[in-house]
């Protein structure tokens, strides 16, 4: 069946905004069930023909991301300082395009533990900061996790960690081929007593669903995948959502307004076209899913007469305890080729210091993992450190690139109210819409894990026999595209603005779901998260629809 | 062999399977698009022309360049024609900054002047000289942009206009084949496969 085409005054049964990684399990999910669905994406829809393999143009000209010309973003450490504009590169960034950032993302599948859900309760209150248990736990979400990985489709092999928590199934592919980064990661961490494993990644290794096996090209993270290998929504959730007849994905739409009516109901969105001409389109229920940045400034954004404040903003906390995940590098350079530049960026990875260790005098887990950080460029740029950025041993530097690698590691954020995402008072996107304003500060403890775990990568590499190593800054971050907890999700209105199935508190058919919803931040790697809550809401939402409940 | 024919037998070997080779051979015409662009663009030379800088921009440019990825035994930033790359992207993607980044020159050259009032211009420096006072900017903002110019200049495509014959990315040790095999390197070449840990931890 070929997808559907919506008229201007159909009343659609679902408007979903965005179409990335939960987007696209929305509509899918929604479609499948029955139901019409509208998916209303920003950017444009890209074929295989339009994926490039330049370095420059994806990494220094933003060719897939939210632009800092047409799309601006200002970006403040705290209230008290001055919001300035951000150039070059966006503060809070993703792929501006149908599948969203599951098309250039790196691919990390890494299931939540339990202790994610519940770790409030575990360790207990955490000054300055508003950590919170989730309303669901990881027993809840194991079944959507799976269905994740064998419908999206996530390469790994099961029980391979230690660590994992509980599953119900077995991975549907086997891992991609190590790396020797992944065999050096292996190494060094074994000889220490810790118990790295196979990295799950949303890539398939062999050929899946219809989808061919990675051609281990090389140019992954920040790229789209023109083999369709990599498991974005591009290629695994929308085109399923389209054959069903009853889902249409509309590229180069910019939804500005969820527009309400006189009781409090949504009764639709306005977008621009690509054109930039303003349409209104009707809909019995608007579900968000337009990223963790951009879900909480259309909220914003949508303020009206009875809802002054934004849409679900009773709270106040719409745009709030907005969450990164730390990051941080180690640099090493080994006595023979690599060759980092091939293949996925990750084979490798290590889950021991998952858990948050009272001992250490802090709050953090994560997990680190063997790559070599983007392309050659991007490494020529960031890795050197300051002593050799330039000259003669620059040039070496250089020349031992494909001896080279990273361990790169990552690590939770803590929810902190005054970390948020909010609409600059002054400045204004390219449509005449204001402009994202992103205010961040990491908590202490984040940078003090951030560090731990670096020197834990500086020991593995040493035990795997690297001849040089190297730290990387652990400095405050300028922003992220890991964008999480603007709108939390929770039992009590007052301090959430969805509820666990991802309806607002305050609009009974609008529901937000994407990585708002998420309470902490999880280790590091939250687009399985993230689409497991998408196909959990996905199912509740339907059934709330079908009982007449919305 | 032509290159195309090269990518597209690299695809097919490194993706495999029957669905792999199907799949490729119904697909190839936009598959092809992605490496087939960076082929095209790694062999189109982009003429030895200036489009902007002066040939006194050009010269102090490329002496700056050449200090940051100095030449030797093997060819830097100067035989990789950074220069080239430096000029036409300010005409190109990088236009908007153009103007911005000719005035922080010519205030680069400004402050040469002062310092070596009897010489002339950077490029005339000698060698010694010409590093001493890079140092002495490094952390500038005019360096920094040099400097990203410069790696930018070595291992962007060529058709940019740097990366002459590839050079850059052969320091790199970077082979623009766009499809791959294991093992990728020396240590996944005898790699036994993963040992599963003793199931007493998995609790």
């Amino acid at each position: 069946m070929s997808a559907r085409t919506f008229g201007p005054n159909d009343t659609v049964d679902f408007i979903v905004v965005g179409s990335g990684a939960a987007g696209g399990v929305m509509a899918r999910e929604l479609s499948q069930a029955g139901f019409e669905v509208l998916v209303l994406e920003q950017g444009p829809r890209f074929t295989a023909a339009d994926f490039k393999h330049d370095e420059l143009d994806h990494w220094f000209n933003n060719a897939l991301l939210n632009s800092p010309e047409t799309s601006p973003q200002t970006f403040r450490k705290t209230a008290a300082g001055k919001a300035e504009r951000v150039r070059d590169f966006p503060s809070l960034w993703y792929a501006r395009m149908v599948g969203g950032s599951s098309n250039h993302f790196t691919a990390n599948y890494w299931r939540f533990h339990e202790v994610d859900f519940n770790e409030r309760s575990l360790l207990g209150e955490i000054g300055g900061t508003s950590f919170a248990d989730w309303p669901i736990d990881y027993a809840e979400l194991e079944p959507y996790y799976t269905k994740v990985e064998w419908e999206v489709g996530v390469s790994g092999l099961a029980g391979a960690s230690p660590f994992d928590p509980p599953r119900s199934r077995p991975y549907p592919m086997p891992p991609l081929p190590v790396k020797s980064s992944g065999v050096l990661l292996e190494r060094g961490a074994r000889k220490l007593g810790l118990h790295p494993f196979p990295a799950p990644m949303a890539i398939a290794s062999v050929p899946y669903r219809g989808r061919p096996a990675c051609a281990h090209c090389g140019f992954c993270i920040g790229f789209g995948c023109e083999m369709s290998a990599k498991s974005s929504t591009l290629y695994t959730m929308l085109p399923e959502a389209e054959a069903t007849g009853r889902c249409e994905v509309r590229s180069e739409s910019y939804v500005f307004r969820v527009d309400t009516s006189d009781k409090g109901r949504v009764t639709g969105v306005s977008y621009f076209d690509g054109e930039r001409r303003e349409h209104f389109q009707k809909a019995r229920a608007v579900v968000l899913c337009a990223n963790g940045a951009e879900s909480a400034r259309l909220l914003l954004m949508s303020a009206n007469a009875k809802f002054p404040d934004g849409l679900a903003n009773s709270s106040g906390l719409v745009g709030r305890n907005l969450m990164f995940n730390t990051y941080a590098e180690v640099n090493a350079v080994f006595e023979h080729e690599l060759n980092e530049y091939k293949s996925v960026q990750v084979t490798r990875i290590v889950h021991d210091f998952y858990d948050s260790d009272p001992k250490r005098g802090f709050y953090g887990g994560g997990g680190f993992d063997s790559r070599i950080g983007p392309n050659p460029i991007a490494w020529s740029l960031f890795a050197p450190p300051p002593e050799r950025a330039w000259g003669a041993e620059f040039k070496a530097l250089l020349e031992a690139m494909p001896r080279a690698m990273i361990v790169a590691t990552h690590g939770t954020s803590l929810p902190v109210e005054t970390n948020r995402v909010d609409l600059d008072p002054e400045l204004k996107d390219a449509w005449g819409l204001p402009a994202m304003r992103v205010t961040y500060k990491d908590h202490p403890d984040d940078l003090a894990f951030s560090r731990f775990m670096q020197d834990r990568g500086v020991e593995v590499m040493q035990a795997a026999g690297a001849q040089q190593v190297w730290k990387g800054p652990v400095a405050e971050a300028p922003g992220s595209p890991h964008l999480l907890g603007t709108c939390r999700m929770g039992n009590d209105p007052a301090t959430s603005v969805v509820d666990r199935y991802h309806r607002t508190h305050d609009i009974p058919n609008l529901f937000v779901c994407d990585g708002s919803s998420f309470v902490t931040s999880g280790r590091g790697q939250p687009t399985m998260t993230i689409q497991a809550l998408a196909f959990r809401a996905g199912e509740h939402i339907a059934a709330f629809a079908r009982r007449g409940e919305i | 062999m032509n290159e195309q024919s090269t990518s597209r037998r690299q695809f097919l070997q490194a993706s495999g399977g029957a669905l792999g080779a199907g799949w490729l051979a119904l697909h190839w015409p936009q598959l092809a698009a992605a490496a087939e662009h960076a082929h095209a663009a790694a062999t189109g030379e982009a003429p030895r022309e200036f489009k902007l800088l002066t040939p006194d921009e050009a010269r102090d440019v490329e002496a700056i360049a050449a200090q940051i990825v100095p030449s030797g035994d093997t060819p830097g930033a100067r035989e990789a024609g950074v220069v080239y790359f430096v000029d036409h992207i300010h005409a190109g993607l990088y236009a908007a900054q153009a103007n911005a980044f000719r005035a922080d020159l010519a205030g680069f050259q400004q402050g040469v002047a002062e310092a070596h009032p009897e010489a002339g211009p950077f490029a005339d420096l000698p060698g010694p000289a010409q590093l001493a006072y890079l140092k002495s900017i490094e952390r500038t903002p005019f360096f920094d942009r040099m400097r990203f110019l410069t790696v930018l200049g070595l291992l962007a495509l060529p058709s940019y206009g740097g990366n002459r014959d590839k050079s850059g990315w052969k320091m790199v040790g970077f082979v623009d084949q766009h499809a791959w095999e294991p093992p990728f390197g020396h240590y996944d070449e005898d790699y036994p496969g993963f040992k599963p840990y003793a199931k007493e931890r998995q609790s």
